[in-house]
């Protein structure tokens, strides 16, 4: 049991590590004064502050749009793609697929940032929300195509053959068979796409113009100006989103179990009353 | 099996211009725009500065040895870490509390240790109570390898994480039965078999470790300057794109050989920053 | 010949270099019960494969009730799959998977309801209807792969290997239930096996397959009394194989001795294999037997003894006896001439049936 309190003691370490600057971070937004030193006493005076910044609501809807927007259209061209490259057979060309595909998930943001700064350029689209908007849909279409493409791989090809023996066309079969059975591989890669919209900085840094902003590109322009507790409210209302958004996305990848558990239940409980 | 070109067509077309537009067509560009200068005249020029002036290879030099620092760092905390998650009660509520930093901005976290590491912030007063006098914390080495290790420990984490859960328990029981104490078993079988996790974490630490230049402006003061940091320069401050392209395209070939040396990618297991 | 179903005519299949059909000739008829029995590789789920359309062959004729269907889509085809791992679709409940085909068909409700029940009622699996599939065991799931196909009321049913995953005492039942299944329906049934005592209990008719090609086909009684050649004496229940050669008609030789037997219309002294069942031969003292042996081992079947034992040329003897023998003990062994099964090397499925009529009939 000596063991057991050791190791647990390390996790709580890293744990503590994890949540002390964000703890702080929050805490400070109900300190009143204007650094985030020495708490002077509660206030919800920077809530109100936020509340009442119609620039920073516009960018927060903003954000949300952008992000809603993105990820749908990143979710159904990487859908599509996933499909794709489940029909390809020569394995050369799936494994350069896979590999392009790729390439923009490992790639630094900065790089895919001033590439894609030269790409608009190039072509002339003007710098704002088209472009920071194309950025969001490009980066994300590769982390739907990897959430999506398991479950295509997952799925029997007996179960293709047994659509088509039971008399569907190809169409019926990706309406009824393959789509319902990869949607919980939909599902996250959307919701992945949406959280990578959310987040990013470095890619919508390069390629916004003056006349839109997300969230990260205003944090990082107010932040350079010095400490404000406005943003420290910011961060304790982002974390209560961000915790809903964890807690829905532990939900999509616990729905399908939980569900086929809870029917498990009421069977072994239909056996149960059988056996009296 | 025959296959209706139609709607074989219908599936390829997005996704096969997404790849030649968004995928193909900046790296070439960012190649094409790397040989020319300032003006707009086509040069080797870009190049030559990079690889004579003692400035970009010292760059590139301290740029490397951050991120081999923030991935020594990240990785030394978090091997352990990811170890005994395997091993303790509710796993999965422990591994949301670590993937549940990584879902707020970037940004915001680098923002608090502003708050923490300033001059009257949460560390200098926690000194203060022993006696210990106010020290320069922001602005250093130390807090830009401090917060960059922060950010980058969950997905350090989650790829370890995921190697021992592949590990069949039936090596780590079969290595015991053998004779072996539990150091020869982690030396000899666990760490192998796991090598793959921690390829993978590697290569989502060190990586993003070159081109964090929003941390060094903000945590970093501007002393530390990483590639990421002079490719931001180049585009953004001064427009010499050729220069800054100069720099990615190394970047770029520095991320291959990365890869090329921990081998092929895994999935990671959860969102990159 | 007019309740011919299914034909395969001169059907080849070739993945590059490798053929893993050569020349098949195969005719299935309305109501019975066949099995393509063979190891794996040898190309019998290919053939079901041909036949339910999910591969193209690449030389030869399929042919459905008179017409040659090669071009004809698996969707349009009237006959149905029970696949080996039942590709179940674990999206949808038991109601579901069974009213797939009849819903694409775009039945209306009350015939759909009415069939699924009726399905459902074949395979016992009554009641079962908004179970999830991941719910059912092994072999509730195989009922409900059979449901699924059968509820389509196809002519020919196909069963790849169905049983191969259930454990030995429900695979005895299904056994059972299968055989009743297809005599209650009276539909024909084309079932897939690499378990030669499952094909023997459950078949009108077997195709022994080998290496892409079919080695025997007959009853089971025939083929376990007949076997054509050295691979389907070996493969079908256990043989002792000795080579030997026909001294004349009815008089076959081997190991040194002239031996009476049943087997005629060879050359005299045409090199042969004889084929002895270890249950056809019976432990007796020496001096009484044929061939005397040494006995080497034996295990315990439950409910007979295996015995293993050697002739004095170092021939292993496969011996099934009811009694127990003693280890090193040296016995005789006896059988009838009629135990004797001889084989010639080579000899083609026609004129092994040419030449078993020519005197047999006598």
């Amino acid at each position: 049991m000596k063991k057991w309190k050791w190791t647990n003691l390390y996790l709580i370490f890293v744990f503590v590590m994890l949540y002390v600057p964000i703890i702080y971070l929050i805490a400070y937004s109900f300190s009143e004064g204007e650094r985030m030193s020495g708490f002077h006493g509660f206030t919800l005076a920077h809530y109100a502050e936020l509340f009442a910044d119609t620039r920073m609501i516009q960018i927060v809807v903003d954000t949300l749009m952008l992000a809603l927007l993105s990820s749908l259209i990143a979710t159904i061209v990487g859908t599509l793609g996933a499909l794709a490259i489940s029909r390809t057979v020569r394995p050369l060309v799936k494994n350069t697929v896979l590999s392009l595909n790729n390439i923009l998930m490992v790639s630094p943001d900065v790089i895919i940032g001033a590439s894609f700064l030269i790409f608009f350029t190039a072509l002339k689209i003007p710098l704002g929300f088209g472009s920071v908007l194309m950025s969001h849909i490009a980066f994300s279409i590769p982390i739907v195509v990897l959430m999506v493409l398991p479950k295509l791989q997952e799925m029997q090809q007996s179960m293709l053959d047994a659509a088509r023996d039971l008399g569907s066309t190809n169409s019926q079969t990706l309406a009824r068979v393959v789509l319902p059975f990869i949607t919980p591989g939909i599902l996250s890669g959307f919701f992945m796409a949406f959280t990578y919209s959310l987040d990013d900085f470095a890619v919508t840094f390069f390629v916004t113009g003056n006349g839109f902003q997300t969230l990260a590109v205003e944090i990082y322009a107010r932040a350079r100006q010095g400490i404000s507790l406005e943003i420290n409210a910011l961060s304790g209302v982002m974390f209560i989103f961000a915790l809903l958004l964890v807690i829905g996305y532990y939900f999509i990848q616990q729905g399908s179990q939980s569900r086929k558990a809870k029917h498990r239940k009421e069977s072994e409980a239909i056996i149960h009353e059988a056996a009296h | 099996m025959k296959k209706n070109t139609a709607t074989s067509l219908a599936f390829y077309v997005p996704y096969a211009l997404w790849i030649v537009l968004f995928v193909i067509a900046p790296v070439i560009l960012i190649i094409y725009q790397s040989f020319f200068d300032i003006d707009g005249h086509f040069t080797l020029d870009n190049y030559a500065t990079y690889f004579q002036s003692g400035t970009y290879i010292m760059m590139t030099i301290n740029s490397v040895w951050y991120a081999f620092l923030i991935t020594l760092v990240t990785l030394v905390i978090s091997y352990p870490a990811a170890y005994l998650l395997h091993y303790a009660k509710h796993k999965e509520l422990w591994l949301l509390l670590i993937i549940l930093p990584t879902w707020i901005n970037l940004l915001l976290k680098a923002y608090a240790f502003i708050g923490i590491f300033s001059q009257d912030g949460g560390v200098n007063n926690f000194l203060g109570l022993f006696g210990i006098a106010p020290k320069q914390i922001l602005f250093t080495d130390f807090s830009f390898i401090f917060v960059a290790s922060y950010i980058e420990i969950p997905f350090m984490i989650l790829p370890i994480f995921n190697g021992i859960e592949e590990l069949d328990e039936g090596y780590v029981n079969a290595s015991r039965d053998l004779g072996a104490k539990w150091s020869q078993t982690f030396t000899h079988v666990i760490l192998p078999l796991t090598m793959s996790g921690v390829k993978a974490g590697v290569q989502a630490v060190f990586i993003p470790s070159l081109s964090l230049f929003m941390l060094t402006r903000l945590i970093g003061g501007n002393r530390v300057i990483t590639l990421g940091t002079a490719i931001e320069e180049h585009f953004l401050t001064t427009m010499n794109w050729g220069m800054g392209s100069t720099i990615g395209v190394v970047l770029i070939v520095a991320m291959f050989i990365i890869m090329f040396l921990t081998g092929e990618r895994r999935k990671k297991g959860a969102k990159r920053a | 010949m007019s309740n011919v179903i299914v034909e395969l005519k001169h059907v080849y299949k070739r993945y590059g270099d490798t053929e893993v059909l050569k020349d098949i000739n195969i005719e299935i008829e309305q109501g019975k019960f066949y099995t393509l029995l063979g190891p794996s590789g040898s190309g019998k789920t290919t053939i079901l494969r041909a036949i339910a359309g999910f591969l193209d062959v690449s030389e030869g004729e399929v042919f459905f009730n008179g017409e040659k269907i090669n071009d004809v889509p698996a969707n349009k085809r009237r006959v149905n799959t029970v696949f080996q791992d039942y590709a179940l679709f674990p999206h949808m409940n038991v109601l579901d998977n069974v009213a797939y085909g009849l819903r694409i068909q775009k039945r209306p409700k009350a015939e759909i309801k009415e069939r699924v029940d009726n399905a459902l009622k074949m395979v016992r699996l009554s009641g079962y209807e908004n179970r999830e599939i991941s719910e059912l065991s092994g072999g509730q799931q195989q009922r409900v792969a059979i449901a699924r196909a059968i509820v389509l009321e196809p002519e020919v049913l196909l069963l790849d290997e169905p049983l191969s995953a259930l454990d030995a005492k429900l695979r005895k039942d299904m056994q059972y239930e299968l055989r009743e299944l297809q005599q209650r329906l009276g539909i024909t049934f084309l079932f897939v096996t690499h378990d030669q005592e499952e094909a023997l209990a459950l078949s009108d008719e077997i195709f022994v397959m080998s290496d892409g090609e079919v080695q025997q086909s007959g009853t089971p009684v025939d083929i376990y009394d007949e076997p054509i050649n050295h691979f389907v004496a070996d493969f079908i229940g256990e043989s002792n194989i000795v080579s030997g050669h026909m001294v004349k008609d009815f008089v076959v030789e081997f190991n040194g001795k002239e031996f009476e037997c049943a087997d005629a219309g060879m050359r005299p002294n045409e090199p042969v294999e004889v084929v002895l069942r270890p249950e056809d031969l019976d432990i007796t003292t020496v001096g009484e037997g044929k061939v005397t042996v040494d006995v080497d081992t034996q295990l315990f079947r439950g409910d007979y003894y295996e015995i293993v034992a050697y002739d004095d040329a170092k021939n292993e003897w496969l011996i099934h006896s009811v009694n127990p023998a003693k280890d090193g003990d040296r016995v005789d062994l006896t059988f009838d001439p009629e135990d004797i099964h001889v084989m010639r090397l080579n000899e083609s499925e026609e004129d092994f049936d040419a030449r078993l009529e020519s005197y047999e009939g006598e």
